[in-house]
């Protein structure tokens, strides 16, 4: 039961941050607006970064340069050139193995 | 699966279920992304002590990926449902930014479609529809089916998961983790198109590993986006003067 109702919670404070903007009626403010069409490129950038040069262990997170850095960097001549998903995915998974093969990892 | 009726055969395909379409089809090629982990979650969840209908309603309430994660690793650590909620609420709350900024394009949306627009809205089918947006050829359907792709993928590798659970190997391991940052990198383009939103990128990205080594946590995450968004803000006055 206490497994349910977390599950119920969890449900909850997921669905209202997504939504509550959504309907609250009205357009948002000029200076609001200005801010939030810079959220895209900032957050997906804050997704990015963290597993291409964070590392977690026990005692915290730190910086860590390996193979994903150049598959990222291909990757994003890819994304750049084509703006293929599919493409970009699989030319950053190639580097990433074709280096991890040649023992850099 | 999808109903979409044809009402009128003189016209031309209702452009609102070609717009259905087109959204659940952009949103293909990001279930490689998705999919591998929708399966790890539930073989994570299942050894935590979830049961199978207890693993699949998570993703079916929820829907959020790295929140699902770290529930499971919560509950497999006993924590409290107060911890697991809170939790949540940490690692969710960038949504209300997103939503925010995706709000002014689905305005024309009825409110119990914009609520199951909030509903089952991730940073996948987000950047897919923004893209959409900023070319000005987005459409409320068009966003519907970008998230119900992903949320078909969601649940589908879920119940792959419970069901497959022995054969799933480690795609860590494999090197998919890094499929999430490279599916981002290939959605990005044409959201930093302009001078002040490449300077909020690289001013999100030095804020993301600087507060990233300093505070536990997603914090990050709000924060960077927030000081992004003010030097964005702040280069484009500049610009515009």
């Amino acid at each position: 039961m206490m497994i349910w109702l977390t599950i119920i919670g969890m449900a909850l404070v997921t669905f209202l941050p997504r939504a509550l903007p959504l309907l609250v009626p009205g357009e948002p403010p000029a200076w609001l607006q200005r801010w939030l069409q810079f959220v895209p490129a900032a957050v997906f950038v804050a997704l990015i970064v963290p597993p291409l040069l964070l590392q977690t262990t026990a005692a915290g997170r730190a910086l860590t340069f390996g193979p994903q850095i150049p598959a990222a960097l291909v990757g994003t001549l890819v994304a750049w050139r084509t703006g293929n998903v599919v493409a970009t995915i699989m030319a950053g998974l190639v580097v990433f193995w074709a280096l991890r093969a040649l023992g850099v990892a | 699966m999808i109903c979409m009726t044809t009402r009128d055969h003189t016209e031309a395909p209702p452009p609102r279920a070609a717009m259905f379409r087109a959204g659940f089809v952009a949103t293909i090629p990001i279930w490689l992304g998705a999919m591998p982990f929708g399966a790890l979650y539930a073989v994570s969840a299942r050894a935590a002590g979830l049961d199978a209908w207890q693993t699949l309603a998570m993703s079916l309430l929820v829907f959020a990926g790295a929140s699902q994660f770290t529930a499971a690793g919560l509950f497999a650590a006993a924590a409290s449902p107060i911890t697991i909620i809170l939790t949540t609420l940490v690692v969710n709350i960038r949504h209300l930014l997103l939503s925010a900024s995706i709000a002014p394009h689905l305005r024309q949306a009825s409110t119990p479609l914009r609520a199951l627009l909030g509903f089952q809205l991730t940073d996948e089918s987000y950047a897919v529809g923004m893209r959409r947006f900023a070319n000005h050829a987005g459409d409320p359907a068009y966003q519907l089916g970008a998230n119900m792709s992903l949320y078909l993928a969601w649940q589908s590798s879920t119940l792959a998961g419970i069901f497959l659970g022995a054969l799933i190997t480690d795609p860590v391991a494999l090197g998919l983790d890094l499929v999430f940052p490279l599916t981002f990198i290939a959605l990005l383009p044409p959201l930093v198109r302009g001078r002040a939103r490449q300077g909020a990128a690289l001013v999100s990205a030095l804020l993301t590993i600087g507060v990233a080594l300093v505070l536990p946590g997603s914090w990050y995450l709000l924060i960077a986006t927030l000081g992004a968004c003010a030097v964005g803000v702040l280069l484009e006055r500049r610009g515009a003067r």
